[in-house]
């Protein structure tokens, strides 16, 4: 079955590793995604691009909860964000079943990272094309990492990925502060989605996903739990911008 | 400074990435789909869910009744097939497939959602793995959940798939997606018989044709009777003289 046995990233003449470039060309072409992480807690975002009114909203999984204490975003292809959605949750439950506590996110994210990065070697596959941006909080309290399609990984204090990054980052950087609270942070995360968007920014065309260091501002739990925001409350954060 | 490829002009060729990002072989499948010629719609009503299409059949000499598009896939969910026939066929007989395991190894039916996240899955793994092409077609799944109601889902050689309102497939689902987009803006319908109108109004809109019931397949899964039914030639007939006589 599989005839390709040798690998279809190889070395350009200059060094690089095309497909990876290109793969990443492929999340530039997705939807912006912002991530900042708090004093408190750590918020992403994404902007829902919704092909036509005719889909049921209900039914995209655009903000996937991995466990418990830990939450992921992406920008680039759907499908491709799927399968890692997959390996990331089956990868944190097996760390449990050793463990019996949820993994920590650096951990996670090598074990993501390390997947993503053997596409780029492996025979007769292509890379991701995504970034993920994942949020969690863990023994070293809130946590953010981005991972690229090579396989790289990087924390961040704040970053976006995807269409409009750039804009984006530049954004953050004159907002982004060490004090910022969690409330804050998601206030800030809508701002900067508010600049890439077209048109208006509804509670539809954005998903919110937060984790507090604080489990009991988030209603009596025993432990920090990452949850997407319903429609009403990304109504609620966007009536007092507006 | 030049990006010259190394893989010189292989991403046409295979599931690897274009410069621009771009996956090449899936965009030509989906042509492929369009190239096929035939024309397939879902709607979900209030209490029921339909999927019609197309019935052409080429040479006068083919025994019609063994030409379709439309197939059972569990007893409450069934599916079109809009594309490359051969691929279709083999995408239902995988979704059996994955649907009998999942009864066997869960002991319940398989949610139509979830058979279509699965055979999403596998579309997306053609994409990524240069041993298997992607298929050539995109498979409308309707269904009954017991849980939500009416379901109605399409997945795509992407590995794209989402829960769909109203959706369309093929050589004119464009044009399907306008004009849905627009009846949708003021009500679902509320009954099985404005379902099957909307969803054969539709076809008709975009094909520009009158049809007979000869030219047309329709199923159905609806609350007083959930089992995933395809109607006979007899029970279009009826629809498509009730609609008539309604005007």
């Amino acid at each position: 079955m599989d005839r390709y046995s040798f690998s279809l990233t190889t070395f350009s003449p200059n060094g690089k590793l095309l497909q990876i470039e290109h793969a990443l060309a492929a999340v530039g072409n997705g939807a912006t995604s912002v991530g900042i992480k708090a004093s408190n807690g750590v918020v992403i975002a994404t902007e829902k691009k919704v092909g036509s009114s005719l889909i049921d909203v209900s039914s995209l999984e655009h903000m996937a909860k991995i466990c418990d204490s830990i939450g992921m975003v992406y920008s680039g292809m759907g499908p491709d964000f799927r399968v890692l959605v997959n390996s990331a949750r089956k990868s944190a439950q097996k760390y449990r079943q050793t463990y019996m506590e949820d993994p920590p996110v650096r951990i996670l994210v090598k074990e993501l990272a390390g997947i993503m990065q053997e596409f780029t070697q492996s025979g007769g596959v292509r890379p991701f094309g995504v970034s993920l941006l994942l949020a969690g909080v863990d023994e070293r309290g809130p946590n953010l990492y981005q991972v690229d399609p090579s396989g790289s990984y990087f924390p961040w204090k704040a970053t976006a990925i995807g269409k409009n990054m750039i804009n984006s980052k530049t954004f953050l950087e004159k907002r982004f502060n060490g004090d910022m609270e969690l409330e804050d942070a998601v206030h800030t995360a809508i701002l900067t989605l508010k600049e890439g968007i077209e048109g208006q920014i509804t509670e539809e065309s954005i998903d919110i996903g937060i984790i507090s260091t604080i489990p009991a501002a988030q209603s009596g739990e025993a432990k920090p739990i990452f949850k997407r925001l319903t429609t009403t409350e990304i109504k609620d954060y966007l009536s007092n911008i507006i | 400074m030049s990006n010259r490829s190394a893989n010189a002009g292989y991403d046409r060729h295979i599931t690897i990435f274009s410069p621009e990002g771009r996956l090449f072989q899936v965009d030509y499948a989906f042509k492929a789909i369009s190239n096929a010629g035939l024309t397939s719609v879902g709607v979900r009503g209030k209490d029921s869910v339909v999927i019609a299409t197309q019935k052409k059949i080429p040479d006068k000499l083919i025994d019609a009744s063994t030409v379709t598009h439309i197939f059972q896939i569990t007893p409450y969910i069934g599916c079109v097939m809009t594309g490359l026939d051969p691929d279709g066929r083999n995408q239902v007989m995988r979704a059996r497939q994955e649907a009998a395991d999942f009864k066997y190894k869960y002991g319940y039916d398989i949610a139509p959602d979830m058979l279509a996240k699965r055979m999403a899955n596998i579309n997306q793994v053609y994409t990524q793995k240069a041993f298997m092409r992607p298929l050539g077609v995109s498979m409308i799944i309707i269904g009954w959940d017991v849980e939500r109601g009416p379901q109605l889902y399409k997945t795509d050689p992407a590995g794209y798939f989402a829960g769909y309102q109203a959706t369309a497939a093929g050589a004119k689902h464009q044009e399907a997606f306008n004009y849905l987009e627009k009846k949708f803006k003021n009500d679902e319908p509320a009954n099985v018989e404005d379902t099957i109108e909307l969803a054969v109004a539709t076809l008709s809109s975009v094909l520009s044709a009158n049809f007979k019931a000869t030219d047309l397949e329709i199923a159905v899964v609806t609350k007083d009777s959930p089992m995933f039914r395809v109607l006979t030639t007899e029970e279009i007939d009826g629809e498509l003289t009730r609609i008539a006589e309604k005007d």
